[in-house]
């Protein structure tokens, strides 16, 4: 890294967010003739134009320095509040709080979403203590927490319809002010926050180093970085209970820093809150721009995160990564089955199993019944459907999951990481945004252009050849991140659509139809079959880069068709049971625990527990709240979540 | 094998004015080399001299900054994926965890540069296999998990996976770093054996300068990206050689049993 310092941009920028704030004030300086149009111009100015830019100054700075801090004290240069499900976390215990104990809204808002955001890092921590914190997997397990913390928010806004659906615009981070409170509770957090940090210097310099050194050195390890961890949390979760989800804004700010050569942790502790500050400054000040012509629209976090994804996916090959030898690796003796055809035999007459039950069994008016004769005939055609598209979809997130663990080596890699299945969600807000009415084709076709949209973006990536599957992975996270904003973006307008994708978010196949369960099998048969095609090159992908150069494969060819059809596996059934579910990292896990090693067997095995996990989860979604529905997408990941839970705290995450 | 000694004597692998470059640091300078057949050569040299770097530039684990590297009289470009990898076979620094894999299943990755993706693993395939498992005594291991073995017998299954790939070169970069001396010196052997037995050519990088001379027929000292020395290894092994290439007072003492020098530092 080059030493020279790079500071007339941020000047630059600087100027630039000072301009736009300037011309918001020309527009509201009091020029009215009569004293009470005069009058509520000043009180306009003085409550609402400049506290916004005082709040966007703050907020900036306080994001800036929360995600130093914590990439500071996890060794972490991709660490920040939202790839850390903070802000995930601290909006689901919004929604809990106001739905359950109204009283704790009242009493404190920052304290609810403390408690949220930081339950999420207790749990990603807890997940990743194991493989001693560990760059990737702690993004990996941040996402994880993060959308299912979302899934559940939109499940709970979903549930209780127009009581909750300001916590989803609040949700998108609107600056939008009409008092000087919450300026100054973030300044009084940023005041504390950075005198803390510069009392923890030298800590924190040595945090900065491997545990080794650091305990050898005499720091009280876990205690200090504990401590730190817990204060970035309450930085940043103040800024989100006064504003909301502000994205990247934490990672970018240290992460620039570092580029426009902040080199000591001095420096960068002026350096991330000051950058952090006039990007988000500068972004409120075009946002507000934007917002003259058709009112304010979109909240000032997404645009963050609009801007700041694609800023990321610049950085990511210029950013050094920290090194992380694998400490706590624990050799795991896997277990081999001795006859993987009877195996995979159980496998299918249980896959048939589940779905005649779920296809059978139902609760009625009268009670539990089992249908047969014309009762069935009539349910059939309501839950043959369903129970075809949760099937496909879970062979096809089940076989999208066993290719990207394979490919990348990591078992906590799995398809909603790929940023494939949000794109898809993106391609399907805007397919809403142009016309409320948009037919299922329309709609399909827009999932389908928004999920090879985020391919392309993942493929380019993956096609610079110095990217290991690592970078591929955080490309994708990048990738989710800039569509879910866009999502969100659109939910957060309150029109009609919003509704769509809140239940497209939670994953509800209560809509299909003969026409969707077609349309899934059409697009899983041969892409299925094109991954049992590449089970030679699955088998020897995950001993590495050089093991799998040296033994012939064509590096860059195997990985695109693999990365592509796990893309578009995930993209298809993305569409029909919603971004997330867990299956696609479950399935696999599964499967390799009942000792289906090699990666033909390991695809059929973890396909057919796919799909029986999915048909199952679609029953219980039908049957668990009778006469409600729950969205299959949610109740598969409410089944998954726990058993992820329990297998990492376990350590027994064999390598895929 | 055929064993036609004018074979022999031309040179499998030709390096020629190859550089090799990471940004603006020259890493390799300027290296000209020839590899026979049927020879194991060493590769020593202090930590971060460029020994890593030269063997992946053979392995095409890298590409070359300037400077051309042929194979057989063709240019290391012109071969494709699986071609080259059934002439050379190259075992990484740091070999993966293969977890939930059998020892077999491992060897028979080596066959892949031969049946491809969609290939038939046919009897030829399975008997070269079995042949690579009864070389490194691999044989009663064979349906063990790789997770299960211990150090040496991992090492020894990643060498049995490169016989497998029936190659003409084997280049291993310091194959022996997890092992104790008895496995260092068992596998070193094994490697000088096959190399006798089958006209392969062997490329070993190595930190252990006795280990090395004991084991190699030619030795290339590297210091600071450039060859500094090279020959047999009582050439190499002498006090200014290795004084030189290590920047410390070495001395040398002839093994008691087989005469070769030993270095010590004095």
């Amino acid at each position: 890294m080059s030493g020279r310092r790079i500071i007339l941009p941020w000047v630059g920028l600087g100027i630039l967010a000072a301009a736009l704030f300037l011309f918001q004030v020309y527009i509201a300086w009091p020029n009215g003739r009569d004293p009470v149009s005069a009058h509520l111009q000043s009180v306009i100015l003085e409550y609402a134009v400049l506290p916004r830019a005082a709040v966007a100054i703050l907020a900036g700075a306080a994001l800036g320095l929360a995600g130093l801090l914590l990439q500071r004290v996890l060794r972490n240069a991709l660490a920040e509040p939202s790839t850390l499900g903070i802000s995930a976390g601290a909006q689901l215990a919004m929604a809990v709080a106001t739905l359950y104990a109204p009283m704790l809204m009242a009493w404190s808002v920052s304290l609810v979403a403390f408690a949220g955001g930081i339950a999420a890092v207790a749990i990603v921590l807890a997940l990743t203590w194991r493989r001693g914190l560990e760059p990737v997997s702690v993004v990996l397990a941040g996402m994880m927490i993060a959308l299912t913390a979302n899934a559940a928010s939109a499940a709970l806004i979903l549930a209780n319809g127009d009581y909750l659906f300001s916590l989803f615009i609040w949700g998108g981070g609107s600056l939008v002010q009409q008092s000087w409170d919450p300026t100054i509770v973030i300044a009084s957090r940023l005041a504390v926050g950075l005198a803390a940090a510069l009392l923890l210097l030298r800590p924190l310099a040595i945090l900065g180093l491997d545990d080794a050194s650091a305990r050898s050195l005499g720091v009280a390890l876990h205690a200090s970085r504990l401590a730190i961890v817990a204060l970035a949390v309450w930085i940043a979760t103040t800024v989100a209970a006064e504003v909301g989800v502000v994205g990247f804004v934490g990672l970018a700010a240290p992460a620039l820093a570092a580029l426009s050569g902040a080199r000591t942790l001095g420096q960068r502790i002026v350096a991330a809150p000051l950058i952090g500050a006039i990007l988000l400054w500068a972004t409120d000040g075009l946002v507000q721009l934007t917002a003259g012509v058709s009112g304010e629209r979109l909240p000032t976090g997404a645009a963050t995160a609009l801007l700041g994804g694609p800023l990321l996916l610049w950085i990511l090959p210029r950013l050094r990564m920290m090194e992380w030898p694998m400490l706590a690796r624990t050799i795991v003796v896997s277990h081999r089955a001795a006859r993987p055809a009877v195996l995979l035999s159980l496998a299918v007459i249980g896959l048939v199993f589940a779905l005649i039950a779920a296809l059978l069994a139902g609760n009625g008016p009268d009670g539990w019944f089992l249908a047969n004769g014309d009762l069935l005939a009539d349910l059939a055609h309501w839950r043959l459907p369903r129970i075809l598209v949760a099937a496909a979809s879970g062979t096809m997130l089940a076989a999208a999951g066993v290719m990207i663990q394979r490919l990348t080596g990591n078992p906590l890699a799995s398809p909603e990481i790929l940023g494939v299945g949000a794109g898809s969600g993106a391609g399907l807000a805007v397919v809403l945004l142009v016309s409320a009415s948009a037919g299922l084709a329309w709609q399909i076709g827009g999932a389908m252009a928004g999920a090879l949209g985020a391919l392309l973006i993942i493929l380019t990536i993956a096609a610079r050849g110095r990217f290991g599957p690592e970078r591929l992975l955080l490309g994708g996270v990048a990738t989710g991140a800039v569509a879910s904003a866009i999502v969100t973006a659109v939910i957060a307008m309150g029109t009609s659509q919003s509704y769509v994708l809140l239940a497209w978010l939670t994953g509800s196949t209560s809509q299909a139809d003969f026409g969707q369960a077609a349309i899934a099998f059409a697009f899983m048969a041969p892409l299925v079959g094109a991954s049992l095609f590449f089970s030679r090159w699955l088998d020897i992908l995950p001993l590495g880069t050089e093991a799998a150069r040296s033994l012939g494969i064509p590096l860059a060819a195997a990985r695109l068709s693999v990365i592509m059809t796990t893309a578009l596996l995930t993209a298809i059934a993305a569409l029909f049971v919603g971004p997330l579910s867990f299956i696609g990292l479950i399935a696999p896990h599964l499967a390799r625990l009942l000792g289906l090693g090699r990666a033909r067997h390991h695809l059929i095995g973890a396909m057919m527990i796919g799909a029986t996990l999915m048909v199952v989860s679609d029953w219980l979604a039908r049957m668990v709240a009778f006469p409600y529905q729950l969205p299959v997408g949610l109740t598969a990941s409410m089944i998954g979540g726990p058993y992820l839970i329990y297998l990492l705290s376990k350590g027994v995450a064999a390598r895929g | 094998m055929d064993k036609d000694s004018a074979r022999t004597r031309e040179a499998l692998l030709e390096l020629k004015d190859v550089t090799f470059s990471a940004g603006a640091v020259l890493i390799l300078k300027p290296v000209s080399l020839a590899l026979r057949r049927g020879v194991m050569t060493g590769v020593i040299g202090p930590n971060g001299s460029g020994k890593s770097s030269l063997v992946r530039l053979i392995a095409r684990q890298q590409k070359p900054s300037s400077g051309e590297i042929r194979l057989a009289g063709r240019p290391l470009d012109d071969f494709r994926d699986r071609e080259l990898a059934r002439e050379i076979a190259y075992l990484p620094q740091f070999t993966p965890p293969a977890e939930g894999m059998t020892v077999r299943e491992l060897v028979a990755l080596g066959r892949f540069p031969w049946h491809g993706a969609l290939g038939r693993f046919g009897p030829q395939d399975a008997a070269k296999v079995e042949s690579a498992l009864e070389r490194t005594d691999l044989s009663g291991l064979a349906d063990r998990l790789v997770d299960s073995l211990s150090g040496g017998e991992r090492q020894r299954a990643w060498l049995a996976m490169m016989l497998a790939q029936d190659t003409s070169c084997l280049i291993l970069d310091e194959p022996t770093s997890a092992l104790d001396i008895a496995h260092q010196a068992e596998m070193l052997a094994l490697v000088h054996m096959l190399t006798r037995e089958h006209e392969l050519s062997a490329l070993v990088v190595l930190h252990d300068i006795n280990m090395a001379a004991r084991y190699c027929d030619e030795l290339i000292a590297i210091k600071d990206g450039e060859v500094v020395a090279r020959g047999a290894p009582q050439v190499i092994v002498e006090p200014e050689t290795l004084g030189k290439l290590y920047g410390l007072p070495m001395g040398i003492l002839p093994h008691p049993g087989t005469g070769q020098p030993l270095s010590f530092v004095s």
